[in-house]
């Protein structure tokens, strides 16, 4: 359940971290693989309690049988004293564990002080701090706990374990710190701050718990760090050689030639203790980087039967869809129509469920037209973008048709596409523009370089002259200047970077063009210039272009035809001004009213009350009906289909889905699926 | 540019820290070093000696300021004292001849580990959902194994079970030690055994960390933009998706030398391989502290020039680094 929801609102926004869920994430620590861990770790803090008293010898007592293997009286043989390596490694693991865990929670508690400080002080004290950090990681921690461990007295475990803390808390202090600067800045710390809390105070209750995960990640790396690190300085003789530790067992086989002898049963076991215990807590340790990094989970165990449907669909499929010559370049076309999305379905699977994201989606791009999008975030539409584009990744799974007509008149499925054909097919004939440039170009390539890669696929013939002759070109046809081609993204102002995007769709003279937002993340002005730019591209170069916004004003601007979508459902589909007129639906209406014009009478704004819907807990009958200020008796009962509207003086056919619109009677199909 | 600049005085800072730490450490910690020392000696120290071990390790009568103006002055001109554990050589004869070995065995071996663990990673990553997710707590088990104990089964199993290898030693003793074949060929030899514990211990960390960064990158806007301009899988696993995600990878490797470098050091002595991990074992032992404070130096010195150059090859991936 968990896992869908972070996936769904990893392809539409990013999710804001709110208190309730500062604790989530000890939920996550039930994958199985944190559960084997755990049960590892748990057997091997039961052995060191009560190791010393189910030890079968004490694990110094000398004895006659020297250098013996495994036998009934020693499970793990003798040394060449004859003590018992199994009673030694019993009481060792008391030691090595008491350290490693101590030396821990000593160095966690460093981290935290000086990381939580430092990034929530800021200023002076923060570079202070930080630097001190960065000294302390860039340090060879090894020869510098030698080094300290030699001066300390032989007294024992104490000094070792303050050593191992004081070398051992800088990467831990460094993550904190980076973690806390970015959570406060996050709304509900700035919110705390706003209404007076003390600083202590909004360390304590807001940071700290949003840190818990993060900090338990640290701690646990610390320990398998910390017992590492004590068996070295035992094995190089520093701690005390009479107190025995893994790592003391360790120094013993080496120092009396255990390997030249052969008596592997002496060196073997106390270092297999360490390695599994290692394990074990690096296994509990990545069910807790999984849930700090949702895009890891996405990667685990419930994606695995989609990934192989879809990889089973890519074999076996192959539509036979031939790239178009490049001759026969838009020379009259046959069909009208070039695209068609028939009862396109976008779910994601969870492990034990299914959250539809795009519900039986049906729409039709014509030649050269507008097809504008609409809907409020969490409506589906950039999952539609998603699924025309065929970008989803498991366990996103895409059904229905999608038939795309060439010049020509042949028509392909490319949902049906095989890997290879799908490649072709790509950008030559289907091109998108993200909605955010920065995160859509590659940081690490010059804007040039990222259009010429396009060529060379997908032109293997082209000179090198020519395909830089064609950048220019496209780079001239946004109005970026020649001189920018070798520009990396981040050297771009962000309305260069949303021509140079624009460029990159342009490249092949693709028919379609999708347009994810193209301009949300820019000011009005970049933004007018940009559209107009896309416009006046349109006219000239002739492709269609599907443009998805919540900008409805905008929309009704540059569209020929509008669909608004709500929960995933395309609710209404009219010409962009039969729509301006008057829209159908309650909540076209709703979103009409949410928007200024750019340009046209003005209008009161109203706004729609309440909040889009949870998409996996869908209201019954309408999914609008909560947030209608028209809802009658019906709404709750009867699931609207789109009907067909006529009006005296409307453009175009148009449709919409509400009870409201050609009787209830007209819906009585929705009425058996109202239960969906 | 700027960045390295700011790096490089990040390193001179860090550089002062060590050196100065190694001049507090004797004279904070408990005891006197330098008495029980002499003691161990029972007047066989020249007083010229004694004068350099107090000058190192502390002497009652100046001032703490002058005191570490002396230890700067010995520092700069490489005067380090006489070692204990190898008595009556100067602690830079000591280093002299074991430095060549560390740093030959340890510089490849740490990138040869970086450059499979992250290759592996990176495939991992890519393959993410697939069988080669198994791969996961396999390296999970193989990183928490102690270099020195997977050492001493290495040995075990092919120096002594099977005798594929030599058991100990950095070259066969009946060749001269010089630029010829029959040297270069046995340290190679000797090496082998070495190099495969460093690398194959070290390759699990990388290979999880990449593989953690690549799953995070390829949910990155860039790499769909890469799949939807339907660039050949190739292009887009590596321009897009590695390139990218070894930036941080890379910061990390930077970052973890320290660790790496310690963690081999301590592998050298289960092969009694002539390097300084053997040494510092010794000087462990011997309890001898010029030795021991001299390697310190040397190895924190060594971390910080590999960081250095790390950095300038960061400087070299990442062009955001290099705006002015």
């Amino acid at each position: 359940m968990a896992i869908t929801q972070a996936i769904i609102a990893d392809t539409e926004e990013s999710p804001t971290p709110s208190r309730a869920s500062a604790f989530a994430w000890v939920r996550a620590i039930r994958s199985p693989g944190a559960l084997i861990g755990m049960v590892i770790v748990g057997i091997f803090c039961v052995l060191a309690i009560i190791g010393p008293l189910i030890a079968p010898y004490d694990p110094s007592a000398v004895s006659a049988g020297g250098l013996r293997g495994p036998s009934a009286d020693h499970w793990l043989g003798t040394t060449q004293t004859g003590q018992d390596i199994l009673s030694q490694l019993l009481y060792g693991a008391q030691i090595s564990m008491s350290v490693g865990l101590a030396s821990a929670v000593v160095a966690t508690l460093l981290s935290v002080i000086v990381g939580l400080t430092a990034g929530y002080l800021g200023g002076i004290g923060d570079e202070a701090l930080s630097l001190l950090a960065n000294v302390f990681l860039v340090l060879p921690t090894l020869p510098l706990t030698v080094i300290l461990a030699a001066y300390l007295p032989k007294t024992g475990s104490l000094g070792i374990i303050l050593v191992i803390a004081v070398t051992n808390w800088a990467w831990g202090a460094r993550v904190l710190r980076a973690q806390t600067l970015s959570l406060r800045k996050r709304d509900f710390v700035e919110a705390a701050r706003a209404t007076g809390e003390r600083t202590g105070g909004i360390i304590l209750r807001d940071i700290f718990p949003n840190q818990i995960a993060v900090i338990a990640a640290s701690f646990l790396g610390t320990v398998t760090l910390a017992i590492l690190i004590q068996a070295s300085l035992a094995f190089l003789g520093l701690t005390s050689v009479t107190e025995w530790s893994w790592g003391t067992i360790l120094y013993w086989a080496q120092v009396s030639s255990a390997l030249l002898v052969g008596a592997w049963w002496w060196f073997v076991p106390a270092g297999l203790a360490i390695a599994l215990l290692g394990t074990g807590l690096s296994l509990v340790n990545f069910g807790i980087d999984e849930f700090i990094n949702p895009r890891l989970r996405q990667a685990g165990l419930g994606t695995r039967r989609a990934r192989r449907a879809a990889a089973r669909r890519a074999r076996m499929t192959r539509t036979g869809w031939r790239r178009r010559p490049r001759t026969a370049q838009r020379s009259t076309p046959v069909v009208d129509t070039i695209l068609e999305i028939r009862d396109m379905r976008v779910e994601y699977v969870g492990q034990h469920d299914r959250t539809r994201a795009v519900d039986g989606v049906s729409l039709t791009l014509h030649r050269g037209e507008v097809l504008g999008i609409a809907g409020e975030s969490g409506s589906g539409k950039s999952t539609l973008a998603y699924a025309i584009t065929r970008l989803h990744k498991p366990p996103a799974e895409i059904t229905g048709e999608l038939i795309y007509t060439d010049a020509g008149g042949a028509t392909t499925d490319v949902l049906k596409m095989s890997e290879d054909e799908l490649r072709d097919f790509r950008w030559d004939e289907l091109s998108i523009v993200f909605q955010s440039a920065m995160h859509a170009l590659n940081p690490i390539l010059p804007i040039g370089e990222q259009i010429d890669d396009v060529l060379r696929a997908h032109r293997p013939g082209m000179s090198k002259r020519d395909r830089d002759a064609r950048i220019a070109e496209l780079l001239g046809l946004v109005g970026i200047q020649k001189d920018r081609v070798r520009a990396y993204p981040h050297e771009l102002s962000g309305g260069m970077r949303q021509r140079a995007m624009i460029a990159i769709g342009l490249a092949l003279d693709p028919e379609v063009i999708v347009m994810d937002e193209p301009t949300t993340a820019l000011d009005v002005v970049i933004q007018r210039q940009i559209v107009e730019q896309i416009m006046e591209l349109k006219d000239r170069l002739g492709f269609a272009v599907i443009f998805i916004t919540h900008d409805l004003s905008l929309l009704i601007e540059l569209s020929d035809t509008i669909a608004v979508m709500y929960a995933g459902r395309v609710v209404e589909i009219a010409a962009a001004q039969d729509f301006y007129r008057e829209p159908k639906h309650p909540y076209s209406a709703g979103l009409l009213g949410s928007f200024p014009t750019l340009s046209g009478p003005r209008r009161e704004l109203t706004g729609i009350p309440g909040a889009p819907p949870d998409l996996r807990r869908l209201p019954t009958g309408c999914a609008f009906h909560p947030r209608c200020p028209l809802a009658f008796d019906a709404c709750p009962k009867v699931d609207p289909v789109l009907v067909q509207i006529t009006d005296p003086g409307q453009r175009a056919p148009r449709e919409a889905a509400c009870l409201l619109h050609g009787g209830v009677e007209a819906h009585a199909d929705g009425l058996a699926e109202a239960t969906r | 540019m700027k960045i390295l600049l700011r790096r490089g005085i990040f390193y001179l800072i860090t550089a002062w820290a060590a050196i100065s730490l190694n001049f507090l450490l004797p004279r904070i910690m408990p005891g006197s070093p330098i008495d029980a020392l002499i003691a161990k000696f029972r007047g066989r120290l020249s007083p010229q000696a004694i004068e350099a071990f107090r000058v190192l390790f502390g002497q009652k009568d100046t001032s703490l300021w002058q005191q570490y103006v002396d230890y700067w002055h010995s520092i700069l001109t490489g005067q380090f004292g006489i070692s204990y554990a190898y008595y009556p050589s100067p602690v830079t004869e000591v280093l002299g001849n074991s430095i060549g070995w560390t740093l030959v065995l340890i510089s490849i071996c740490t990138i040869l580990g970086f450059l499979v663990g992250t290759g592996l990673g990176m495939l991992v990553g890519w393959k993410r959902g697939t069988w080669l997710d198994a791969l996961i707590p396999v390296t999970n088990f193989i990183s928490s194994i102690p270099y020195f104990w997977f050492a001493m089964v290495i040995v075990f199993v092919f120096a002594i079970t099977l005798r594929w290898f030599p058991l100990s030693g950095g070259y066969s003793i009946t060749t001269e030690i010089g630029f010829n074949a029959d040297f270069l060929g046995s340290a190679v030899y000797y090496a082998i055994l070495p190099a495969f514990t460093i690398v194959a211990t070290a390759i699990g960390g990388w290979l999880i960390g990449m593989r953690n960064m690549m799953v995070t990158t390829l949910a990155e806007d860039f790499v769909r933009m890469a799949e939807a301009k339907g660039l050949p899988r190739r292009r887009v696993m590596f321009t897009y998706a590695a390139r990218n995600a070894i930036l941080p990878s890379f910061s990390g490797f930077a970052m973890s030398l320290g660790f790496v470098v310690g963690g081999s050091i301590v592998t050298e002595i289960v092969f009694n391989y002539p390097g300084i991990g053997s040494v510092l074992f010794k000087a462990a032992q011997a309890q001898d502290y010029p030795l021991m404070q001299a390697l310190f130096l040397f190895i924190t010195l060594a971390v910080l020039v590999a960081n250095v150059l790390a950095d300038i090859a960061y400087v070299f991936l990442d062009p955001r680094t290099r705006e002015n």
